[in-house]
This record gives structure tokens, sequence and C-alpha cells, in this order.
């Protein structure tokens, strides 16, 4: 037997049919649970999340706002901290909207920033520099100017 | 004493020797040529190359040398490939060596892999409507996940008449991969999109490489239970790698356990291609389906990239499709020749690794998913 008679027979549409659906359905599967990996992870290193995620989004009121506003006047940066500071921005020209944390620091370190773990710190306490909640984080120009300039 | 020496010549291949032997014997030499001098996966082609020359001296029968004789040293050895043995240990060893950052930092990339095994089951129709029975047609089909432990796995578990031809046209073509791909992927694309640039993968945390294999090989293995010999392994050495506590056992199965899997695989594979079994009709058959099941299967992963990029917001470049076959690291490798071809600053490779390891888990599923359809 040939040909589509032979296929017809061995039920040849349908096992290739199954066969395809079977190996998406598992490489989608494992795709979308990597995917979510990552958050999985960053909430078990920090389970006081967990709370924030269930907790309904309220609007800002203008207390708040202006409590936010006055974390960052208040950061009072040392001379030596806005320089690093402004040694940061300098790097961050360099690397793409989004970056990765830990390459911004590997970067500090080989460009031989001074302090390059606390003054990332600072930066990330003020708000300077955010999560874009991918994993990678952006900078604020705007507060940068506010804060240090 | 003339009798005696006429005796012995009767036992020589001079007197034995018959034109399917030689035929044979050349494309063992060009196995170990290519192997040698053009540097084509050498550490295949050569041990098979010289299994082939093994198995095609002629020898006379009850003396157990014959690989096909049941009390023959080759006959042990390759028990290894007819029970299925040696394929895992190869798997242990190439997850020990696998690196699943790249895919675990883009995880879309993986449908690229389950896409190139269409192939497979393109193939599989091919294959049945020549007139192979299933279980041969899923054997030849599988040649298109361009994954010689897993084929040589499933046909000695589906058709083990089939192993040498099916062998050796696997990796005959896994060693073609620079050859048989680029044309396929530039009559696909367009320069425009031969030229798109990856954004830079995030970076990947040790704890996600080490739950990675765990994940991958329950979720895998709940889903295809008969992938549970290959893609076990593979988890287990990715896991020991990862896990560095245990780089002790990584490095065996990386280094001294894949390399003594592999001689004794590619030595015997290559001495079962007996001239006088291995030359029939079916093989040119299955040599034509081979080819057949390897182009599509790159066409699949190219095309498939093309329609991903419909929905994309960041496009990814469709010559990674390519690398859907899970040819490690050979396909993924010519992705990045073929795409510095059109810019020479563009760096492919590292993102075409994604689909490739991918491929490898979708090839093992897809074997899996055979195996038990068939055995039903």
């Amino acid at each position: 037997m040939y040909g589509l008679e032979a296929i017809n027979a061995n039920n040849g549409w349908a096992i290739s049919v199954v066969g395809v659906t079977i190996v998406f359905s598992g490489l989608v599967t494992l795709s979308l649970v990597i995917s979510q990996l990552y958050r999985v992870l960053a909430l078990w290193e920090n389970p006081s999340k967990i709370k924030t995620l269930f907790k309904a989004k309220q609007p800002k009121n203008q207390s708040e706002e202006f409590q936010e506003k006055e974390i960052i006047d208040q950061a009072v940066f040392t001379e030596s901290q806005k320089e690093g500071a402004k040694q940061f921005s300098l790097l961050i020209r360099t690397m793409e909207n989004h970056f990765s944390l830990p390459r911004l620091l590997h970067l500090a370190q080989i460009s031989d920033l001074k302090n390059s773990h606390s003054n990332l710190n600072n930066l990330l306490k003020t708000n300077i520099i955010i999560p874009d909640g991918s994993g990678f984080f952006t900078w604020e120009k705007e507060t940068f100017d506010k804060a240090i300039l | 004493m003339d009798a005696l020496f006429i005796e012995f010549y009767h036992n020589t291949g001079f007197y034995l020797w018959d034109y399917r032997y030689l035929i044979m014997i050349a494309v063992g030499l060009v196995f170990v040529y290519l192997g040698i001098a053009k540097d084509y996966e050498p550490l295949l082609l050569v041990p098979i190359g010289f299994g082939i020359l093994m198995g095609n001296i002629p020898v006379f029968q009850g003396l157990g040398l014959s690989i096909y004789e049941d009390n023959s040293v080759l006959h042990y050895l390759y028990f290894g490939v007819t029970q299925g043995i040696y394929p895992p240990l190869i798997f242990l060893g190439i997850g020990a060596m696998t690196d699943f950052s790249t895919l675990l930092a883009r995880p879309i990339l993986m449908l690229l892999g389950a896409a190139a095994q269409t192939g497979i089951f393109i193939t599989f129709l091919g294959a049945l409507a020549l007139g192979f029975a299933p279980n041969e047609a899923s054997s030849i089909g599988i040649i298109g996940g361009a994954d010689g432990p897993t084929a040589i796995f499933l046909t000695a578990k589906l058709a083990p008449h089939l192993i040498g031809p099916i062998a050796v046209a696997a990796y005959s073509y896994m060693a073609l991969v620079p050859v048989i791909q680029p044309p396929i992927m530039r009559l696909l694309t367009t320069r425009k999109e031969r030229l798109i640039r990856m954004e830079e993968p995030r970076e990947v945390t040790k704890r996600e490489k080490i739950i990675f294999p765990i994940v991958a090989f329950l979720l895998c293995c709940f889903l295809a239970p008969a992938a549970l010999p290959l893609l076990g392994m593979l988890c287990f050495g990715n896991l020991l790698k990862e896990a560095v506590v245990t780089e002790r056992l990584a490095q065996t199965a990386r280094n001294s356990l894949i390399d003594t899997a592999t001689i004794l695989l590619g030595v015997t594979v290559g001495a079962s291609t007996q001239g006088d079994i291995f030359l029939v009709p079916s093989s040119i058959g299955i040599f034509a389906l081979g080819a057949l099941s390897f182009g599509i299967a790159t066409a699949s992963g190219v095309l498939f990239a093309k329609v991903m990029n419909l929905f994309l917001k960041s496009k990814i470049n469709p010559l990674l499709g390519a690398a859907g076959v899970s040819a490690v690291p050979d396909s993924a490798r010519v992705v990045q020749i073929v795409g510095q071809k059109e810019d020479p600053t563009n760096f492919l490779l590292m993102h075409a690794m994604a689909p490739n390891v991918s491929g490898v888990i979708g090839s093992a599923i897809a074997a899996g998913v055979l195996w038990s359809l068939m055995a039903s």
C-alpha cells in the first residue's frame, strides 16, 4: 500500500496531528512556567512582596505623594555620593534604557568607581533607579536631576 | 600443505569479498575523510567511519566475528545500541555540557524548537506514503530531529533492523548541517529579516538554572512519559552541572562517560552497516526521506519565527528558527555564520542556542510520543 491510502490506513494524519500538538503543548507549557520562574523566585526571596500583591492598589493621595517627594528632597547626598551618582549616570548612558542591575554593578566595578555598592544602593533607595517589573531597571532622569544637580 | 593454504585462502576477505562490501568500505573512508580532513563532526564521523570499515571486512560465519553473530564481541558491544543504553548516557553528558541560560532568559524562543519538530511528523507521513510500516516510518521521521542519539534510541525500540541506515543518515545529515541549512534559510528570509538584531538577554540567576532541569523533567515527562530515559538523563546531567556541589560527577558525565558512550555507539553503529544487510532499496528511501526531514525541520523553524514576528513587539531574527533542529551546537553556529554574512557585527550565536537546546528537548518529547503511540 502506498500514498494517501497508506497514510489513511495507518492513521497517519491523526498520529501526526497528535504528535505535533503534544510537542507544542509540552514546550509551550515549559516556556510559560520558566518565563514566570524568576518572578516566583523573587517572591520567595522577599516574602513581604506577596502581601503587596494581594493588596488592592489604591490611588495615591496627596499626602503620600507629598511624603514621597519629601523623601527625595530629604535625601541628602554628600559631595562624594553626588560624584558617585554622576559617574553612574555616565555609565548608564552606555547601556540600554532597560538595564540589568548586576551588569551595571559589574561595569561600575571594572570602571573602578569608588564605593560602587553603596552608591548604587543610594540610587535605588532614592528611586533614581527603579525596577521596570520585568527583571530590569530604568534610570529616572528627573529624580536624578532634582536630587543631585 | 597446499590444502591448508587453500583452506586458509577460502577464509580470507580476498576470497569472500562482495562488491557491496567494497562500496561500504568506500563510504567508511569518505566518513573518515570528512571527519579528519573537513572537520565535519569528527567525534562522530571518525568512529562511525572506522566502524563501517570494521563491519565490512568479509568474514566467514561461525567464528563469532560479525556484529550480527550472537557470540561476537562486536555483538555484545552492539547490545548497548539495540537496547537503547548508549543514547541516554550520551544525553547525560549533553546535559552536563549544556547551558540553558539563554533559554531561561527568553523562553519564547523555545517555540522555535517545537516548530522545527514538525519536520519529524511530516516525514513520518512521507515514509508511510512510500510504503514503510508505521514503526519504521516513525524511526525515519525522527531523523528530522537532527539528534543522533534520539534517532538511534527510537529506532532501537521500534525498528531495530533499520538502526544502521537510520543512524548513518542521521549522523551524516548532522555533519552536513552547514551545507543543508544555509540555502533554505536564505530562501525563506529577506535581507531585512536577516539583519534583525536581538535584544540582549537578561541575566539568569544560579537558582533559576538549578530549578530549570527539575521543572523541565517533571513537566515534560508527566506529559510524555516515554521520553523519560532521554529527558531524565539530559535534565539529570544538567542538574549535576548547575548544582556545583556535584561538579566531579558533571565532569565525568561531560568527559569520560560521553566519550566512552560515543566511541562504542559510533563504532558499533558503523559496524552494523554490513554491505549485504545495509545496501538494500529501503536504505536509499531512508536517506532521501532523512534529507527531506532535515529540510522541512529547518524550514518549519524559520517560517514559524516569521509568524511569531507578526505578533511580537520585539522582533526575532527568523534565522534563529533554523537552530530549532537539535544538532547542537552546529545549527546555532550556522545561524551565526549566515547572520554575520549580512552584518558582521550581529552576534546571533548566543540567541540561537535557546531554540537549539529546546530542539533537543522537543525531539526527545517527539520520540517519546511516537514510541508510546506506536506501542499502543
